[in-house]
């Protein structure tokens, strides 16, 4: 098993080797897109995203 | 009776109805037959309403009785093959066994058949509205050509004239993206504006619903019928709902129209960047002001999407990816749904991140301006079966370049459209999109209205 089959069994992606090589081929491009996200300093910007504790039927 | 009428705009016929020059029966007659004349080569409609007559009929009698409803009553239309449907199955693109979806009507069909439209059909859509191309759906400007998407069926329907309008979705820019390319009306409402309840998800945070239509006008009669809270839908906005056909009919004099001066211009083909040029030169000269900005976090744009949309959609289709029935998708969609994996929890929240600077930042943009100016797409219609196109000065997936100029709209939620702003050297329609304050639609129809009203491209129409 090597290194990128190891990583990607810790994280439960169960992907027949076929379809593994076809999915990470085509996730290259878009990996370094994402890579380019990473490299920014966000530390004190809250995400775009809020919890809220009350039901959504009782949300106003 | 003229010849067509179903190829008039909603106005035109509501008028029309309203007097009884009109029935709905001789427009949903009208309706079927282009669909049977015109659809087996466009192969953009996936199910036909048998009822349609039945409905037709019903509207004329309560036109009659003087209980008319809205400028939508009587008017045939159609909806995206995710929109929830009582009387229709729905499919949401996909041909996988296993895939189930519910019998009732999502919340717009239920808005628009209170509005009094007759909905005739469901139209052809990417897989899970997960790409810009939409087979076996046919451009009918060029047949050969692609009608994009994933809302490339109702791009498609409504500009053959077959009916005014019709529903479609937008994640990253599928309802703009085929309204460029076959050269109709395309609006995107402001994230909450809409209920997507009982609109088959793609992305929860970044899905929209939105009219495509012959005219700004008729998209404007749609969004005045399904605006509106809904608590069924937790993206749903408590937005004050204003009549938007107040903003039609408006000059431009004081509007200050922003152009981004990167991301939007950086690689698109020329006759595109001519066609928006003139555009431009259109509202400068209509007593607009132009106002140059820059919008530099748009260069992280493409990671912080990628990483919302996949990750969302692989966590909507776990149930399918634990079932198996991902082997039954198409093997582009099955890539991206299994890819949605390798996305990370920090990276999805880096993103989530992103969109706030993103949305502060065009808090202060809009602090000048009022609309934001370019291209709908980067590129006119490709060719079926073409997966690389020269754009610019480069050759380029057509895939990446066709949503580049209308993914940040959805990142940030904003209100856009897409308008007909005329034709390349093959004769393939370009589209201008326009951008505003979220919640402000009735600035963003105020400009594309003017727009449409002096030119002639809206009377433009494919010979099929």
């Amino acid at each position: 098993m090597n290194e990128m089959e190891k990583l990607t069994e810790a994280l439960g992606i169960q992907l027949e080797k076929q379809r593994r090589s076809t999915v990470l081929a085509a996730f290259q491009p878009i990996a370094q897109e994402i890579a380019k996200l990473r490299s920014l300093d966000l530390t004190d910007v809250h995400p775009a995203v809020v919890f809220s504790p009350v039901p959504t039927s009782q949300q106003e | 009776m003229r010849e067509n009428p179903v190829t008039r705009p909603i106005a035109e016929l509501s008028g029309d109805l309203r007097l009884g020059k009109l029935t709905s029966l001789d427009l949903v007659e009208n309706a079927l037959d282009r669909i049977t004349m015109l659809d087996r080569k466009l192969e953009s409609f996936v199910c036909l309403a048998e009822d349609a007559r039945d409905q037709a009929a019903a509207a004329d009698r309560e036109i009659a009785q003087g209980r008319w409803r809205s400028p939508l009553h009587g008017v045939p239309v159609a909806v995206k093959d995710n929109y929830l449907t009582a009387d229709m199955p729905s499919r949401a693109g996909t041909d996988a066994p296993g895939v189930h979806f519910a019998r009732e009507d999502c919340a717009v069909v239920a808005k628009l058949r209170k509005a009094g439209a007759i909905i005739v059909g469901k139209t052809r859509m990417h897989e899970f509205a997960w790409g810009n191309v939409t087979p076996p759906s046919k451009n009918p400007w060029n047949l050969s050509c692609v009608p994009g998407g994933s809302s490339g069926g109702s791009g498609a329907v409504v500009a053959a004239r077959i009916v005014p309008m019709a529903m479609g979705s937008d994640t990253g820019g599928s309802i703009r993206i085929p309204a460029a390319l076959c050269g109709t009306v395309g609006l995107k409402p402001t994230f909450g504006r809409v209920s997507r309840a009982g609109i088959v998800p793609h992305s929860w945070s970044l899905d929209h619903a939105g009219p495509l239509s012959y005219t700004v006008a008729d998209s404007v009669h749609a969004l005045n019928a399904i605006s509106g809270h809904d608590p069924k839908d937790p993206g749903s906005a408590r937005a004050d709902v204003a009549d938007f056909t107040a903003a039609l009919g408006q000059p431009l004099t004081g509007l200050r129209i922003g152009i981004c001066l990167n991301h939007m211009f950086d690689n698109n083909q020329p006759d595109v960047d001519a066609a928006i040029d003139a555009a431009i030169r259109f509202y400068r000269d209509a007593g607009a002001r132009l106002v140059e900005f820059e919008l530099p976090i748009l260069a992280f744009g493409l990671g912080a999407i990628f990483a919302i949309e996949l990750s969302s959609s692989t966590a909507y289709h776990s149930r399918n990816l634990t079932s198996g029935a991902v082997t039954g998708f198409t093997d582009d969609v099955r890539t991206l749904v299994e890819m949605g994996r390798l996305v990370t929890g920090p990276d999805y929240l880096k993103a989530e991140q992103l969109r706030r600077v993103l949305i502060e930042d065009l808090a202060k943009v809009f602090a000048d301006i009022d609309v934001i100016i370019g291209p709908t797409c980067p590129l006119t219609a490709w060719p079926i079966g073409e997966w690389t196109v020269r754009v610019g000065t480069q050759d380029e997936s057509v895939l990446a370049a066709s949503w580049r100029l209308t993914y940040p709209w959805n990142l940030a939620g904003l209100p856009a459209i897409s308008l007909p702003c005329g034709f390349d050297r093959a004769g393939l329609p370009i589209g201008l999109q326009l951008a505003s304050r979220p919640f402000d639609e009735m600035t963003l129809i105020r400009a594309a209205d003017a727009y449409e009203r002096g030119h002639d491209w809206k009377d433009m129409r494919p010979k099929l």
